[in-house]
């Protein structure tokens, strides 16, 4: 049997929902705009900005039905990883494939519209989500019940608290459909209440669905993966059972906290 | 062998490849290129129809809605300004050739269709540098087809443009008691106006996201090429080599045909027409060339 987790994951393996292979990311950073002009105009002889590879080497194949969990520092590289998979941004080098449709739950919270009301937000978040617009309207009831804001859906987002935002977020996400669904810390803003509500749809969503996770909290990760990839400074440290994943990343957490303890002391 | 549990998608259902930053496509020969590259701003606009709707109701209804007096506001200004180049122009400018000059009313309605185009086009002049910036939320952190928001905000102006034009119609309907038959032909003007300002608004949205000097460039540049476009004086009166030179603004055609279409009520040039669609649809695929281009540093900049 192929193991869940290949590194060298096959294209033509329709079962590979998200494959990676040597999958890098590099930002252009000017240091002033008159930079990025000179690299517009005489770019073909010269490079005028610096490369900051936010991603250096990441290959990785979830096939359909898998759930993995990303775990890693801030600045690791997971966000970039997620934006990629969500076709936001961009590899810079390698290959990349998503079979199906993707639900971006951390990020749709943040492209709420401020001034629009909760129900206008659905219509467009649906849209961007690839729903079509009858399809948005049919599933209305169902995401403001699922959300649980009440009359709040006809008010602007800019009244919402954090929690709400991201109820209405979580509810939109679990009405389009998705194959794939990516999840980040977004979730812990809910309460207990809508917490284990979400859980328990991810669960469900799980037997039919593929489910990219990304946490800093490891229990929470090996509640909801099997499978986990940690990330440092762009490329993959270890890669395998969440349970295992979690262990080492909680190990080295403290270790480097005692680093840090010591390298203050020496100063 | 199909998983039960683990159905394969659907044949339609979308597919993401790309090989060190390029996405993979299928293969064609030259002229299957050429028809995409043709048929892409259409096809693509066709696919998110859905999100083009939903956005451009919520931004129309902010529009309108957003303020007490809503549309009384929209109508109202247009309204004002026609009213006020009748009193102070009529008399001022002389009407090119003798078929026209009606009613006093025509003078009014000769400097406002030059104004219905000249700030159909500055409103997407000063817009468009930072539309990018405006959205910035959703291009960051979703699949959003940013393409589509030269469309959306184009769409948008498109509505304020309408109103003036509905009360041109209406002021010469009152005044003169009838409307030419060539006005059946402003929806083509229309067309070709969006396109023109749609592939304006590529240009200048993508390069308005890397560097915030093009909306200074436009602020400098819009008025003076205000003086530049017959809005208050008819370029037929110009010497015939200046009268040349004008036609480079394409801005000279769209004015010269709303004019020919509505105040005089005859058929524009067939040249001035064509130049006009001709750089009309030049700078609609050139623009949406430049755009795509820069699309994947857009996300990245922005």
């Amino acid at each position: 049997m192929v193991s869940p987790m290949s590194s060298d994951p096959d294209i033509s393996d329709p079962d590979i929902v998200v494959g990676a292979r040597h999958l890098a990311k590099a930002y252009r950073l000017y240091d002033n705009p008159q930079d990025w002009l000179r690299q517009g105009l005489l770019g073909a002889y010269k490079t005028y900005y610096k490369s900051f590879w936010a991603l250096k080497d990441i290959s990785f194949g979830i096939r359909r039905g898998e759930s993995l969990g990303i775990i890693g520092r801030n600045g690791c590289g997971k966000s970039t990883l997620l934006q990629i998979v969500c076709g936001i941004t961009r590899p810079t080098k390698g290959e990349l494939w998503v079979r199906g449709r993707v639900a971006p739950v951390l990020a749709l919270g943040a492209t709420f519209d401020q001034e629009a009301t909760g129900r206008e937000n659905v219509l467009i978040g649906g849209a961007v989500l690839g729903l079509k617009r009858h399809e948005v309207l049919a599933k209305f009831e169902s995401i403001a019940d699922f959300a649980g804001i009440g009359a709040y859906m006809e008010q602007p987002i800019r009244l919402y608290s954090t929690g709400m935002r991201m109820r209405l977020a979580f509810a939109i996400c679990a009405h389009i459909d998705a194959d794939i669904l990516i999840v980040d810390e977004a979730l812990s803003v809910g309460d207990a209440a809508f917490q284990r509500k979400c859980v328990d749809w991810i669960d469900n969503f799980r037997r039919t669905g593929t489910l990219l996770f990304v946490s800093h909290s490891p229990n929470e990760m090996i509640r909801l993966c099997t499978n986990a990839m940690w990330i440092d400074n762009g490329r993959i440290r270890e890669i395998g059972d969440s349970t295992d994943i979690a262990r080492a990343y909680k190990r080295a957490a403290r270790r480097e906290k005692d680093n840090m303890a010591r390298f203050s002391a020496l100063s | 062998m199909t998983d039960p549990i683990h159905p394969l998608p659907p044949a339609d259902a979308p597919f993401l490849h790309i090989v060190d930053g390029r996405t993979v496509t299928a293969r064609r020969g030259f002229s299957g290129r050429v028809v995409k590259f043709l048929g892409e701003p259409f096809a693509s606009a066709w696919h998110h129809r859905d999100l083009i709707v939903a956005i451009l109701q919520r931004e129309l209804r902010e529009r309108f809605n957003g303020s007490v007096a809503g549309w009384v506001w929209a109508i109202f200004s247009p309204l004002l300004s026609l009213v006020t180049y009748t009193v102070f122009f009529s008399g001022a400018v002389t009407l090119p050739n003798s078929s026209a000059s009606r009613s006093p009313i025509d003078y009014g309605l000769f400097i406002f269709g030059g104004l219905i185009a000249f700030n159909f086009f500055s409103e997407m002049a000063y817009r468009a540098p930072s539309l990018l910036h405006e959205y910035a939320h959703y291009i960051k952190q979703t699949m959003f087809p940013a393409e589509m928001l030269s469309v959306i905000s184009t769409l948008r102006a498109t509505a304020y443009a309408a109103i003036g034009l509905a009360l041109m119609l209406l002021c010469q309907l009152v005044f003169s008691g009838s409307l030419h038959w060539t006005v059946v032909l402003l929806p083509l003007w229309f067309l070709t106006f969006l396109a023109f300002l749609t592939g304006l608004t590529w240009l200048l949205s993508a390069l308005g996201a890397f560097t915030r000097d093009t909306a200074y460039l436009m602020m400098t540049l819009s008025p003076v090429l205000m003086f530049a476009t017959p809005v208050f004086f008819s370029h037929e009166a110009l010497s015939p080599n200046v009268k040349l030179l004008m036609y480079a603004n394409i801005l000279t055609g769209f004015i010269e045909i709303i004019r020919d279409l509505v105040v005089f009520g005859r058929l524009p040039s067939a040249a001035v027409c064509a130049w006009t669609m001709f750089l009309s649809a030049t700078t609609f695929w050139i623009g949406y060339w430049f755009f795509r281009r820069q699309q994947d540093g857009i996300a990245d900049v922005i």
